[in-house]
């Protein structure tokens, strides 16, 4: 199981456990299917309700999150299982595949377009669904239609990036070049 | 069945989980309660290109859904609350009737919402809900119940479809825009169903129409949210000047509103500006 | 084309209605007062319930409901000053103490674990009453004299039957287990012997007499 290291260890704002998280991130780790001495940190910023995610690097793996996207959103200040896996799990795989010589061309987070940053997240949360973990697919496809467009062709390549495996960064631009062809401007 | 039901009583699945006044206020995570600001410069505006706009827009939409669902119980209460007669504590046949017929209204934007939550990926109940809607709509005063949701708070909601119709428009959400616009004009009868009462009620008791007036402005102010709704370009939801005067609102009424929303803005500027400071 | 000056009959060949009807417009007047009394009724216990029922299908149901018995008493409260009555107020009654104590016993569930009875009490029985009183009037008052009634009662009741199934399948949908079916049974029980004796929503007559009037046997 990777090592898994979360901070802070004791939350002031929230009611988190930090070994919780471990616990769940060692487990998402190994299903996304990183190397058993894969180090992973993660960083909350406990102290907002907001819920950023980002992938602040590769070696080790760290994810800066906001204390909003691990929390419940019915509860609040509670942690969420769901919304942990559903955070962790769509970084570790976007960590996995920026690992892979198939994504070296691929820019860094912060330069990524929204419809880039969604395209991989499909990919990644598409994955996350075969792992076992039931996202909210509805919820990804809406994501999918306001960056790509409300057409029959972005509904189409949410599909293939849903159900697709072993994509390489090409394949994630040429999707969002074929929604961009059929997308009819707004208004 | 008892009359003035309290908000703790209102009746919901499983799926639903209130959010007390007591957890709102012990979060110590909004401005001024110790949590981090950095980033934050207050509310922004709702675009189709903000990153985090379709899961914004989700999140607004269910808190409209369970507005709905309170604005229609509120409407429900008003119909039994209070007999028909002339009398302080009572209310004229039409009024009724109007409530009953805003209760129609209001279930059919139950049923909008729950389509255009499945369209947006949104599960019932995913979200906590307050009750701050229908809590306006517990005053024992005819008047006060009336003006403080028809004209405060379905003046809200004819800012926030407005809003909302507008950012479907620019995002290209056909099923957004068309669910937003029918509920707008559905609002705009229910707020001049309460610029009409307001005004025929109260027409010989300016004392009462000006507390009615007063506990509008409670509300408004309520609902500003620190800025969250206003006339300024960045503001998340725009007030709606057409919709409101057509909905009877005098233009000095709007500037009134948009003078509270500007306060509430500085106010929660301020607040901001004091966390970051310390 | 037909010769436009050539007398025809008022009434045309396929048009058979007669000026006879059950009700003179004392009568009519009062029976329309009575369903005012009851549309109000019925449609502000629908409005105070709706925040009651945690079952969000029936919750919109009641929203819905709730419009349309209001404007079934906003048509009756309109047809009484047609029928020489000015002071709508004074009509606005129920037809007797009984029929008070039957819409009591109907609007008194009010816990959210009530829905089963709040249904059951609208929908199998009051609703079904209103339906064969109102389906009476239509039937016996004067098809010229009393036409505007005539409109207004197949309005209403095209509404009364839509809203007796749609309540009639939510209760189906509630009953589950044979407990259910004896709370349905027992609700159902205790309010129609209270409108029984109430005589229905207009009173004794509500749906006219089936009584015979048999000849007295003839002794030698």
């Amino acid at each position: 199981m990777a090592k898994v290291v979360v901070t802070p260890e004791t939350f002031a704002f929230v009611s988190f456990d930090a070994n919780h998280i471990v616990e769940l991130t060692g487990k998402i780790a190994d299903k996304v299917g990183l190397p058993a001495d894969t180090e992973i940190r993660i960083e909350i910023d406990e102290t907002t309700p907001l819920g950023r995610t980002k992938l602040l690097s590769l070696d080790p793996i760290t994810l800066a999150v906001e204390g909003g996207s691990f929390e419940d959103a019915k509860r609040p200040r509670q942690l969420s299982d769901t919304s942990v896996i559903d955070v962790v799990g769509r970084l570790l795989f976007r960590a996995k595949d920026r690992l892979d010589a198939g994504f070296a061309a691929a820019p860094d987070d912060d330069a990524l377009t929204l419809q880039q940053h969604t395209a991989w997240d499909t990919y990644a949360v598409g994955r996350c669904d075969r792992a076992g973990w039931a996202p909210q697919k509805k919820r990804r496809l809406y994501h999918f239609r306001n960056r790509h467009g409300f057409t029959d062709v972005a509904d189409a390549a949410f599909d293939r990036l849903w159900n697709a495996d072993g994509l390489t960064w090409a394949d994630l631009e040429a999707a969002c070049a074929e929604t961009e062809a059929a997308r009819v401007p707004a208004g | 069945m008892k009359k003035i039901l309290p908000p703790e009583e209102l009746a919901r699945d499983s799926r639903f989980v209130r959010l007390s006044m007591e957890d709102r206020f012990s979060d110590r995570r909004s401005p001024g309660g110790g949590g981090s600001t950095s980033g934050r410069t207050g509310p922004t505006k709702l675009t189709p290109d903000a990153p985090q706009a379709p899961d914004r827009a989700r999140a607004l939409m269910h808190g409209i859904f369970v507005g709905e669902i309170q604005a229609l119980e509120g409407a429900g209460r008003t119909c039994w609350d209070f007999e028909v007669g002339p009398h302080f504590d009572e209310v004229p046949f039409a009024l009724k009737l109007d409530m009953a017929r805003q209760c129609w209204d209001e279930a059919r934007h139950c049923e909008i919402s729950i389509k255009l939550s499945e369209w947006m990926g949104t599960e019932l109940g995913e979200f906590a809900e307050s009750t701050f809607l229908y809590e306006a709509a517990c005053n024992p005063d005819p008047v006060l119940r009336l003006t403080g949701v028809n004209r405060a708070l379905e003046g809200l909601a004819i800012d926030v479809f407005n809003t909302m119709r507008e950012f479907g428009q620019s995002a290209g959400d056909p099923v957004l825009e068309f669910c937003e616009d029918w509920m707008l004009a559905d609002e705009v009868t229910h707020v001049k169903m309460g610029s009409d009462w307001l005004r025929r009620i109260t027409e010989k008791d300016p004392d009462r129409r000006e507390r009615a007036l007063e506990f509008q402005r409670v509300v408004d102010k309520l609902f500003s949210l620190g800025g969250f709704r206003g006339e300024d370009d960045d503001s998340p939801i725009r007030l709606a000047r057409k919709f409101r005067e057509m909905a009877g609102f005098t233009h000095e009424e709007v500037d009134e509103i948009s003078d509270l929303s500007k306060q509430a803005r500085a106010e929660g500027e301020a607040r901001l500006a004091q966390a970051n400071a310390s | 084309m037909a010769d436009s000056k050539k007398p025809r009959p008022a009434f045309a060949p396929w048009d058979r209605r007669e000026l006879p009807g059950m009700f003179d417009v004392e009568e009519t007047a009062r029976r329309v007062g009575h369903y005012k009394w009851v549309e109000m009724r019925l449609f502000e216990a629908l409005g105070g319930w709706v925040a009651t029922v945690p079952e969000l299908d029936v919750k919109l149901r009641l929203g819905t409901h709730c419009y349309k018995h209001a404007w079934h008493a906003d048509l009756w409260n309109k047809r009484l000053p047609e029928l020489r009555e000015m002071n709508t107020e004074r009509l606005t009654v129920p037809p007797n103490d009984e029929f008070v104590t039957f819409m009591d016993a109907i609007t008194e569930p009010e816990g959210p674990d009530q829905t089963l009875e709040k249904l059951v009490g609208v929908y199998r029985v009051l609703i079904p009453h209103k339906i064969a009183a109102y389906t009476y009037h239509l039937n016996n008052t004067s098809t010229i004299t009393d036409a505007p009634t005539m409109r207004s009662l197949r309005f209403v009741l095209n509404d009364e039957f839509e809203d007796w199934r749609d309540g009639e399948m939510l209760i189906q949908s509630l009953i589950t287990d044979e407990a259910d079916v004896q709370r349905a049974a027992t609700h159902q029980a205790r309010c129609e012997g209270l409108i029984v004796k109430a005589g229905g929503i207009a009173g004794p007559g509500s749906i006219g007499s089936t009584d015979v009037a048999v000849p007295e046997e003839v002794t030698a």
